[in-house]
């Protein structure tokens, strides 16, 4: 069973590589079509619930952090497609799964982790313009704690340091822009660029006469090519290269980097899209057929 | 194409620095300098030089440190560490030493809050140069919650530090591979000072902090490499004072501490998992707790013999001083809580190839709560002062 965890949640480190991209338009302003779904191997699990309105959770990470998001519509802002995206997640049975004596312990093993919830608030516009399509998000993100967080329950890791010290700050801000280009047939790319900051984080840390306890940013950009073999499936391949200013000063990683071989490897995504369909009916594909 | 050759190119170097770092055979030394170096305090008064070693166990004090000790503990309080860290600080100007030996001193560390502990010493003593080589440097360690670390030998000196070397020591063969990456990589730290050269001699100072768990022939191979560094000094006509932990205990000492050292319910678990107790405490006959025993190839409570032989003990082994409890420098840091020792074995060592004052040696035991070894230092007599 132990093992098991520590599967469910080195994936949802997987995932934090690919979490928010543009797999499908998952980070646009388009709201996945009533009833079409999408799941990628580290990507959550999307449902076009109505025609303004898409949910989605990651379903195997849910086990260890449950998590929920929903994206709706909103009107169109100076040419811009707008929509509003609300998301809520529960680390603490992750956490307190990491906090652990031997290998797989990412947290020290003495911490007791209070229940947490991480809510967060994003708009996001976007428009076809005449050689790619443009996205830009901008959020808050909240940490609420029930109790008492130790100072020194962070995983000073690149993705993974910045978005559980919401919890520690109380609060921070996300933005970023995405690029999306269709380029041969079945080929596309996204190169985004995104900024997370923690204000006042140093104020937040436990000894602030210790010079380096910092971590107020991370900047991260993000290449992917995508290949399409059809509506239904899609391989991505890519990186993410982060620089961040972490508690013991400021560091530069691509991901993903493998420890063991030391050098960094591109992920591969596979994806999956269908569409639910009611019991009698058939498949229209003119109907389900993706605007681009 | 070409066009993104040189960004790609850039990316992938300043993106890929090594997780875990392995080091060379040999390599430089990372220099350090206090900010404010007052006036001529390091000039050389051609003077006598007292030289100190300790292992400050990362400013951590006594704290129950779940990697050395019966204790669970992993992160230390910020405030605790900057405590202890003052307090090594002031017994530092206190013994006022020229020459300062360290082991585990770290520089990043998330168990110790990042305090550069190094640059901290040289910023609260009267000490003007530094120099520091690691001997576990990884970006996150995945187990305990030990996260980042960087930690260390550091050689601190009044007198300007030009040429510092890490040399790197054999890592453990008893370890999967896995662990083995994860693991410490030990060295030796030699550092030229120049200003101090003895009658054209060059002069050297030389730390090493040898292996503490081993129970393969480790051991054995960090004091060959130690020695051939010293013998290599001597033979180029050079003059050093040396020391560190050792993790070894002089000859003909007790060399059987597992029942001491032993955790309340504290099994031997083999390679396949399997427990068994260690060995009654009527027995030596195994197995044996890692760190507590001193006896884990053939000749090993005699492995110091020839340093004593070839080189001027701080402590003298031949008046059987090192045997003597005013000199153990060294027991686990719960010892105290669980059986009331502060102190039941000498790890810790000074040596020359020039000589020391008659008495000079001595083992500041008074330093007990500061780390689990305590400081021993020494007068080195200058060789023209030798010469007269």
């Amino acid at each position: 069973m132990k093992y098991l965890q520590i599967i469910l949640a080195l994936t949802f480190s997987s995932n934090l590589i690919f979490s928010m991209s543009g797999s499908w338009n998952a980070n646009s302003a388009s709201i996945l079509e009533n009833k079409k779904w999408e799941v990628g191997l580290f990507q959550p699990f999307r449902y076009g619930y109505s025609e303004k309105v898409e949910y989605s959770v990651h379903p195997i990470v849910f086990f260890v952090m449950p998590n929920m998001s929903i994206k709706k519509e909103e009107k169109n802002w100076k040419g811009f497609n707008a929509a509003s995206s609300l998301s809520f997640r529960y680390p603490t049975p992750l956490l307190n799964i990491l906090s652990r004596k031997g290998i797989g312990g990412l947290l020290d093993p003495n911490l007791n982790l209070p229940p947490m919830l991480g809510v967060s608030y994003s708009w996001i516009i976007s428009k076809p313009l005449k050689y790619f399509d443009l996205t830009i998000t901008n959020g808050l993100d909240f940490g609420l704690v029930y109790g008492s967080l130790k100072k020194s329950s962070t995983i000073d890791l690149p993705l993974v340091f910045h978005r559980l010290s919401i919890f520690n700050n109380g609060w921070g801000y996300h933005g970023g822009i995405d690029i999306q280009k269709p380029l041969l047939k079945n080929f596309s790319v996204l190169i985004d660029l995104d900024l997370l900051l923690l204000p006042n984080l140093d104020k937040a840390q436990s000894n602030p006469s210790f010079e380096k306890m910092r971590g107020n940013y991370s900047l991260e950009h993000k290449f992917l090519l995508s290949w399409s073999k059809s509506q239904k499936f899609r391989v991505t391949t890519g990186y993410k290269l982060v620089h961040a200013e972490f508690p013991f000063g400021e560091q530069t990683r691509l991901l993903p980097y493998m420890p063991l071989i030391e050098k960094w490897v591109p992920i591969v995504e596979l994806q999956w899209s269908g569409i639910k369909r009611g019991k009698g009916q058939k498949l229209d594909p003119e109907k389900w057929l993706k605007k681009k | 194409m070409k066009i993104f050759k040189i960004p790609l190119l850039f990316i992938l170097v300043i993106g890929c620095d090594p997780f875990v770092t392995e080091f060379s055979e040999t390599e430089n030394a990372v220099m350090y300098k206090a900010s404010n170096i007052p006036g001529d305090s390091d000039v050389y008064d051609d003077g006598a030089l007292k030289v100190v070693t300790w292992n400050i166990r990362f400013g951590s004090g006594r704290f129950p440190f779940f990697g050395d000790s019966c204790g669970d503990e992993v992160i230390s309080e910020n405030s605790d560490v900057k405590l202890i860290m003052q307090a090594i600080a002031d017994t530092l100007n206190k013994i006022d030493a020229d020459i300062v030996l360290l082991q585990e001193v770290d520089v990043s560390s998330k168990r110790t809050g990042y305090l550069d502990q190094v640059q901290y010493l040289l910023e609260n003593t009267y000490l003007n140069y530094g120099c520091y080589a690691s001997m576990w440097k990884a970006d996150f360690i995945p187990t305990d919650g030990i996260g980042k670390i960087n930690t260390g030998n550091a050689i601190l000196s009044r007198y300007e530090i030009t040429e510092a070397e890490r040399v790197e020591l054999r890592l453990r063969t008893d370890q999967d591979d896995l662990i083995q990456y994860f693991y410490l990589r030990r060295n030796i730290l030699k550092a030229k000072i120049p200003s101090l050269a003895q009658s054209g001699k060059d002069f050297f100072a030389v730390d090493i902090h040898a292996t503490a768990f081993a129970t393969d022939d480790t051991k054995q191979q960090h004091l060959i490499k130690y020695s051939e560094v010293l013998s290599e000094i001597a033979n180029n006509n050079g003059v050093f004072v040396s020391g560190g932990d050792l993790n070894s205990v002089p000859p003909n000492s007790t060399v059987d501490f597992c029942m001491l050292d032993k955790c309340d319910s504290e099994k031997y678990v083999d390679s396949e998992g399997s427990e068994s107790e260690y060995h009654s405490i009527d027995s030596s006959a195994g197995p044996h707790k890692e760190g507590a025993f001193f006896d884990n190839f053939e000749g090993e409570p005699d492995i110091l013999q020839p340093l004593y032989n070839n080189y001027s003990a701080a402590i003298s082994h031949a008046n059987g001083s090192t045997l003597d409890s005013s000199n153990y420098t060294h027991a686990p840091s719960t010892s105290y809580e669980r059986h009331d020792i502060k102190y039941d074995r000498k790890l810790d060592y000074l040596f020359t190839n020039g000589s020391w004052e008659d008495g000079s040696g001595y083992t500041h035991q008074e330093a007990w709560a500061l780390s689990d070894h305590m400081p021993v230092s020494a007068i080195f007599i200058p060789v023209f002062e030798q010469e007269l």
